[in-house]
């Protein structure tokens, strides 16, 4: 996977590397803006890692010049600033998501899988978590690597959650999804299909779980 | 004494005083030059009729003085028609000639040989004005007196003067009244400006510092002022961005490093000492970004028309720390409202406060218990943890700056809930904190108002200042 990491610290820069590399990145490195707009003019990465503090200038000028040019590869932000006007302003901008630091080294490589993970993108096939894969295009359930029945509402959900795995999922987010804005929805419907998945999955040894936040959506992680 | 706080009301007023001080005197003084100015011209005329009479005096072959008045004069002069009466005296008081019958002076007095005297007063019952003038006939010192009775002067000119008041005096008042409002107008335009700067002004505040007062078209009186308020505004606004720009690099220069070092463990191979490591610069960083959010209220001002929902606040602020809450095998759960709660204020600085909040409420409340964030319809949202709840006499001091209970304890600055209630302050809502029924901390922050419909989104139209 060709990652382009555009961060002018160099310290920062090399740890970066060392890191993103160890997670099966392949890492190219762009200190300034002006070179990264040379650069992106020419090449093609699989995703970009954009620093906003630059020495000769903002990093959404690269992103803005980028997306003028009809370039739509995935560009994850890296701020030092976290307050929403900075993040709304960098998401305008076309960026597909926000880093404020510092942070951990796991959620930078965990979002840009994510990223990696939308549809349309490469890892946008098969979405993994512990020992379970679900097969976007087949529709298929696989836990350590068996193929699982589940229903199509499930895996609808399923894949809400792991598209955002680590992350909460809001309620209504998935309602919306499962029977669009329009349809009234029984005000347990998610529950229930919820409360199936879960259980399909202890059923099956799976090594995720389903969490309920309560009042606000549902969340999956690792762990049993 | 009375001050006033108008310029056009101080014109009225001290304008009304002129136009009453005005309207006396004026026509007073008009119709005294008036009157005197008819005296002069009746003087005049006496004169004339002496210096006639006198032409028509000779002396003759008895050697005594005779007149010889014309029809007109014996006429004018005569008894019957009463009016106008002469009479010639010596130097030692003698009457010479006289147009009374009994041929008597004018006055009882004696006129002066040397000099031209007038008189005017009642003498037998009729009020005469009347003049004294010295001559020569004849190698003679006369005193000829001419006299007219006031009662009968059919003359224009006393008609005019007598009249003066009722025809001519009343016409100053209006006038001047007149003047008067032609004055107002004349200071309301030359204000017209002044008026319009400072609709401009009640704009100027922390979210618009870059808005000045026009000097052009400003009354020349007045530009002093307005140069000066808008240094102020020049010197402020330097402040405010000063305070900006230092919290935005404060934010990189302090986060970077943080970033760096965060980096550096997570490759360190020795798990327990990266755990710890990792907790420390996660504390470390949380302080940095408490202080920059400290720093950041400084200068944060909410927009007259911002509003936030309470319910998107308090979804967002769980949806972002139920990840960190189930890590350490706790919990965050929603309840209460549905619908939007909308209150006046800045929805990104309101999540702040939550968010301290909650992660107050989950560093205290122990494993496998839940935080939970309500959201009450009138207007407040309510954190309630299962922690040891906080004693009575600490619930004031909890708010402050720095304040721990503990200050062994670590991962907690003693800022988070001072932040709270600065954000509080400025949304003019009230926190406070108490302890819940079965154990535990309740912080509720509650709203002065709830909007029942959403506010339409107005931006306040702005002058632009070049």
């Amino acid at each position: 996977m060709r990652l382009l990491l555009i961060e002018d610290n160099e310290r920062f820069a090399a740890l970066l590397r060392q890191g993103l590399t160890g997670a099966g990145f392949s890492v190219d490195v762009l200190t300034t803006a002006q070179e990264a707009k040379t650069a992106l003019e020419m090449g093609r990465w699989d995703v970009i890692v954009l620093d906003r503090g630059l020495p000769d200038g903002d990093g959404i000028e690269v992103l803005t010049e980028m997306r003028g040019h009809g370039d739509n590869t995935p560009v994850l932000i890296l701020t030092a600033h976290g307050n929403l006007k900075d993040r709304v302003n960098g998401l305008q901008s076309g960026a597909d998501d926000y880093l404020v630091k510092p942070f951990a080294l796991e959620e930078l490589v965990a979002r840009l899988q994510a990223l990696l993970r939308r549809p349309g993108n490469l890892l946008g096939l098969a979405l993994r978590l512990g020992n379970l894969t679900l097969d976007t295009v087949a529709r298929q359930v696989f836990v350590a690597d068996r193929p699982v029945p589940f229903s199509a509402r499930e895996i609808a959900v399923l894949e809400h959650l792991l598209r955002r795995s680590g992350r909460v999922v809001a309620k209504t987010l998935l309602e919306n999804s499962l029977y669009g804005p329009a349809q009234e929805v029984g005000s347990n419907a998610v529950e229930v299909h919820v409360h199936r998945l879960r259980r399909h999955l202890v059923q099956t040894g799976a090594s995720v779980q389903v969490h309920t936040v309560r009042g606000v959506g549902y969340m999956i992680g690792e762990g049993t | 004494m009375f001050r006033f706080r108008s310029v056009v009301g101080r014109a009225i007023a001290l304008h009304l005083v002129a136009i009453a001080v005005t309207s006396i005197c004026m026509p007073l003084a008009l119709y005294l030059m008036l009157k005197y100015a008819a005296q002069d011209l009746h003087q005049n005329a006496l004169r004339e009729q002496a210096g006639e009479l006198a032409g028509l005096i000779d002396r003759g072959a008895d050697g005594a003085l005779h007149v010889h008045l014309t029809a007109r004069l014996a006429d004018l002069y005569s008894p019957d028609y009463g009016r106008y009466s002469y009479a010639v005296g010596d130097a030692s008081g003698r009457v010479l000639l006289s147009s009374f019958p009994d041929g008597r002076a004018i006055t009882h007095a004696l006129p002066p040989i040397s000099q031209e005297i007038s008189f005017s007063g009642r003498y037998d019952g009729t009020n005469i004005f009347g003049i004294s003038v010295p001559t020569e006939i004849a190698g003679q010192k006369v005193w000829i007196e001419v006299s007219q009775d006031l009662a009968h002067r059919d003359v224009l000119i006393d008609d005019i003067v007598a009249d003066f008041f009722f025809r001519v005096g009343w016409i100053t008042a209006p006038i001047l009244l007149l003047l008067l409002v032609i004055d107002v107008v004349i200071i309301r335009r030359a204000l017209r400006p002044v008026v319009a700067a400072s609709r401009l002004a009640e704009q100027i505040g922390p979210l618009h510092t870059e808005l000045r007062l026009p000097e052009s078209g400003m009354p020349r009186e007045v530009q002093p002022l307005v140069r000066a308020v808008n240094q102020a505004l020049d010197r402020l606004e330097e402040g405010f961005r000063g305070q900006r720009e230092f919290t935005a690099d404060a934010a990189h220069e302090l986060r970077t490093p943080l970033a760096i070092l965060r980096t550096q463990i997570d490759m360190i191979d020795d798990g327990k000492l990266a755990q710890s490591l990792r907790n420390d610069v996660e504390n470390m960083s949380r302080l940095v970004n408490q202080l920059l959010e400290m720093a950041e209220l400084e200068t944060f001002v909410i927009g007259g028309s911002e509003t936030a929902d309470l319910v998107a606040v308090a979804a967002e602020v769980a949806a972002f720390l139920a990840p960190i809450a189930l890590a350490q095998d706790k919990r965050v759960a929603m309840t209460g409202a549905r619908k939007p709660v909308l209150v006046p204020g800045n929805p990104e600085m309101l999540g702040r406060a939550v968010r301290n909040l909650v992660e107050n409420a989950l560093v205290h409340t122990p494993a496998r218990t839940t935080v939970e964030i309500e959201v009450d319809p009138a207007g407040a949202i309510v954190v309630s943890d299962r922690g040891p709840g906080v004693p009575a006499a600490e619930r004031e001091q909890i708010f402050r700056r720095f304040w721990r209970r503990d200050r062994r304890r670590q991962g907690s600055s003693g800022l988070g809930l001072s932040i709270v209630a600065r954000i509080a302050e400025r949304h003019a809502a009230k926190i406070s904190v108490d302890n819940r029924p079965g154990g535990g901390a309740v912080f509720i922050l509650a709203f002065p108002m709830v909007l029942t419909a959403p506010a339409a989104v107005s931006k306040p139209e702005l002058a632009p200042v070049s």
